[in-house]
């Protein structure tokens, strides 16, 4: 415990200098800004917003990608709520009662009680990841690289658990991401693989190009077939604190939605997205009256906001601690760790623990400023709401090239974009879901390496894995939840968590 | 890229073909290619592996699960394929394509394009762009690209110094040692902000004098 604080005091040394206070700042208003604009998810928002951060340190640079983070994250939720369209994944729930709140002129109170179930729940996100930062990262010490490669593979077995729709699609989706990360120079014996004698794709593909083609492009793509009318609600925004009514119905979901995102969120493979449709599901179910759910019942805003951003936070875990980007995020914030020098995993904490204790405080520090930046500033978001995609979607294009041109200074990297642009929308006009192609391509590296290793270092018997106990505990849960996943029963239920509505 | 469903091109719903036959033979014709790229590449042994061995043996998986998933869509059916855009597509490959070669000098065999920097790449590639929607009006795209640019090469160029070229490079030469490059960029922001704004102004009162045309946002409003 002392050392919990002292920690803690370290950490918030770092964060609260004024040059990081304002970096935290910027990046929370900018990706807020950018997470506002419908089509833009936090994916996206990072991606593009990478290279300004690069003429900073590295304690700077990462604290204002996290900032960008909750930023586009929160901004997702006020879209949800104002427009019925969710910003992004994990706000999808919040527009069920979110919006029906501010169809009813509560706009402010949904708003505000979003805002506030955010903040408490990043509170305990931030205090659990210092508490556990520290055992886990001892724990990753014993870990061997069959270890590694067992948890990876674990991690890719709850992504497929947890994507929408087919279980096939998904796992197809975490091959053709595996396979494309084959694609460059083989690390141990440097030969080109698959690079058809292109001089660009010897160092492989990049991930933030990769990301930006399928998530980006590809998402201006779609919105572009689906001409969707957007009603922004006229009401007045009115009142923005709930309460004291609202605030006793509140309290308990946005408790139970904390517990549930957090969780949820340390989990491997993308867990955080399942935080939001969970704690849904649940404050309907112990609901005396569930028929108030999709009516503007506040507990549908409090509960899922909560999970939200807890299991957006508690997604830092794997990361900061094994190494292992639990989600595409995280693997963008991989990308900016290696661009600074900074090789994620157990020994941030100990080599630079300013870095690690001070990106945790910065976590508090963010979501502090959310709920500071963003109840007053709501008129704003929903002016830039009224900003017509015609116009809006050049203007994404165009950063889009400009933040992949400035990472490499690669005309490449730009046609790649376009490339993987087309590629994505295929695949989503084909029901196929991106996210777990993204998550395949950055374990997939990190999986032939340990792999290859565990290999090695047992002679080639592939047995190693079930042989030691923890490996083999991991391949058990990854073999039972993807057996699950495919019984017809459990599949229904899965089904309806997402299609809950 | 490889394009999983390349053979598919663009259609209308076809309702006896099931969007998961296409997926899953895209996803065979993927894997057969990925085996297929990888061929070459020695596999080396379990103990000692090889660089060809992970990818052949994922490559072989995509294929299979393309035969699951095609196997599973003429058995149960399903929905029927999707109806795509070609204009959005093929305008917005072409605007990122048109930023790409014009933003530094880029060779392809014995051809170079002149690299003109962003302050010819940025609105080529937003005007290009605005035209993938259907609703795309010159001026108003000529406003935003001539603001968004003044904006990017005051952030990217000055603010934070990202080594992204502002000029073509010929007028770099040209100018280089009579002017610093710091005023001449910020000379360009200017000029380029006062046209946009002064437009922005115009299209401001004619649009106000036929006040109809505000009306018809309806997509927005």
């Amino acid at each position: 415990m002392p050392d919990l604080l002292s920690n803690l005091g370290l950490g918030f040394a770092v964060a609260l200098s004024l040059q990081n206070v304002m970096l935290c700042f910027l990046g929370c208003l900018v990706g807020t800004l950018i997470g506002v604009l419908p089509g833009v998810g936090p994916i996206a928002t990072i991606a593009m917003l990478l290279p300004i951060t690069f003429g900073l340190d590295p304690v700077g640079a990462l604290i204002m990608l996290a900032g960008i983070y909750y930023g586009a994250q929160y901004g997702g939720s006020t879209t949800a709520i104002l427009v019925n369209i969710p910003g992004e994944a994990t706000s999808v729930v919040t527009t069920l009662d979110g919006h029906q709140m501010a169809r009813q002129g509560r706009a402010g109170i949904a708003l505000g009680t979003a805002a506030i179930a955010s903040f408490f729940a990043g509170t305990v996100a931030t205090l659990l990841i210092a508490a556990l930062g520290a055992p886990l990262t001892r724990l990753a010490l014993i870990f061997g690289p069959a270890e590694y490669f067992a948890l990876m593979v674990m991690g890719l077995a709850f992504a497929v658990v947890l994507a929408h729709g087919s279980v096939l699609k998904a796992v197809a989706m975490i091959l053709v991401g595996v396979l494309f990360a084959c694609i460059g120079t083989d690390l141990e014996t440097g030969e080109e693989r698959m690079t058809f004698g292109f001089t660009f794709l010897t160092d492989g593909v990049d991930f933030s190009v990769l990301a930006m083609g399928l998530f980006g492009v590809a998402e201006i793509l779609r919105n572009l077939d689906n001409t969707e009318t957007r009603e922004i609600a006229r009401a007045r925004i009115g009142r923005l604190l709930p309460g004291l009514a609202d605030l006793r119905q509140a309290t308990p979901a946005t408790l139970r939605g904390t517990a549930i995102g957090a969780l949820l969120g340390i989990l491997p493979g993308n867990g955080a997205v399942l935080g939001p449709f969970a704690a849904y599901t649940v404050e309907k179910r112990i609901a005396r009256d569930p028929s108030r759910f999709g009516r503007g019942a506040i507990e549908g805003v409090a509960g899922p906001e909560s999970a939200n951003n807890a299991g957006a936070q508690t997604a830092f875990i794997p990361l900061l601690t094994l190494g292992i980007p639990p989600n595409a995020v995280m693997a963008l914030m991989v990308g900016a760790m290696t661009i600074h020098g900074i090789v994620p995993g157990p020994g941030v904490m100990t080599k630079s623990p300013e870095l690690f204790w001070g990106m945790i405080a910065s976590m508090w520090v963010g979501n502090l400023m959310l709920l500071v930046i963003n109840l007053p500033l709501v008129g704003v978001w929903v002016r830039l709401l009224k900003v017509p995609y015609r116009l809006m979607f050049p203007a994404i294009l165009m950063f889009c090239s400009i933040g992949i041109y400035s990472i490499n200074s690669l005309p490449t990297d730009v046609m790649l974009i376009a490339a993987f642009g087309v590629f994505g929308y295929v695949l989503i006009k084909f029901g196929f879901e991106p996210a777990p192609l993204l998550l395949g391509f950055v374990l997939g590296k990190l999986m032939e390496e340990y792999l290859r290793r565990a290999l090695t270092l047992s002679r080639g018997d592939a047995m190693v894995f079930l042989e030691r106990p923890v490996s083999a505990v991991l391949f058990l849960v990854a073999f039972t939840i993807l057996a699950l996943a495919l019984l017809p029963s459990l599949r229904k239920s899965r089904d309806e968590v997402f299609t809950e509505a | 890229m490889s394009d999983p469903s390349g053979g598919a091109g663009p259609g209308n719903a076809v309702s006896w073909v099931s969007q998961n036959v296409v997926a899953g033979l895209g996803l065979i014709l993927l894997g057969v290619f990925g085996v297929w790229a990888t061929g070459d590449l020695p596999r080396g042994t379990l103990g000692a592996m090889g660089p060809g061995m992970l990818p052949h043996w994922v490559a072989v998986c995509v294929a299979v699960c393309g035969f699951a998933l095609a196997v599973t869509g003429f058995v149960r059916g399903g929905e029927g394929l999707q109806s795509f855009g070609l204009r959005g597509p093929v305008v917005v490959v072409l605007a990122i394509l048109a930023f790409a070669v014009t933003i530094r000098p880029v060779s392809f065999g014995p051809v170079t394009t002149p690299g003109l920097g962003l302050i010819v790449a940025g609105p080529l590639a937003v005007i290009l762009g605005g035209y993938a929607s259907p609703e795309a009006r010159f001026r108003e795209l000529l406003i935003l690209a001539l603001l968004l640019t003044a904006g990017c090469m005051l952030l990217f160029g000055d603010l934070l110094n990202l080594p992204i070229p502002i000029f073509p490079t010929a007028l770099i030469e040209a100018a280089s040692g009579k002017i610093p490059s710091r005023v001449m960029l910020r000379l360009a922001v200017g000029a380029l902000a006062l046209i946009g704004l002064g437009l922005l102004l115009l299209q401001r009162r004619s649009s106000r004098r036929a006040g109809t045309d505000v009306a018809r946002h309806s997509m927005t409003a």
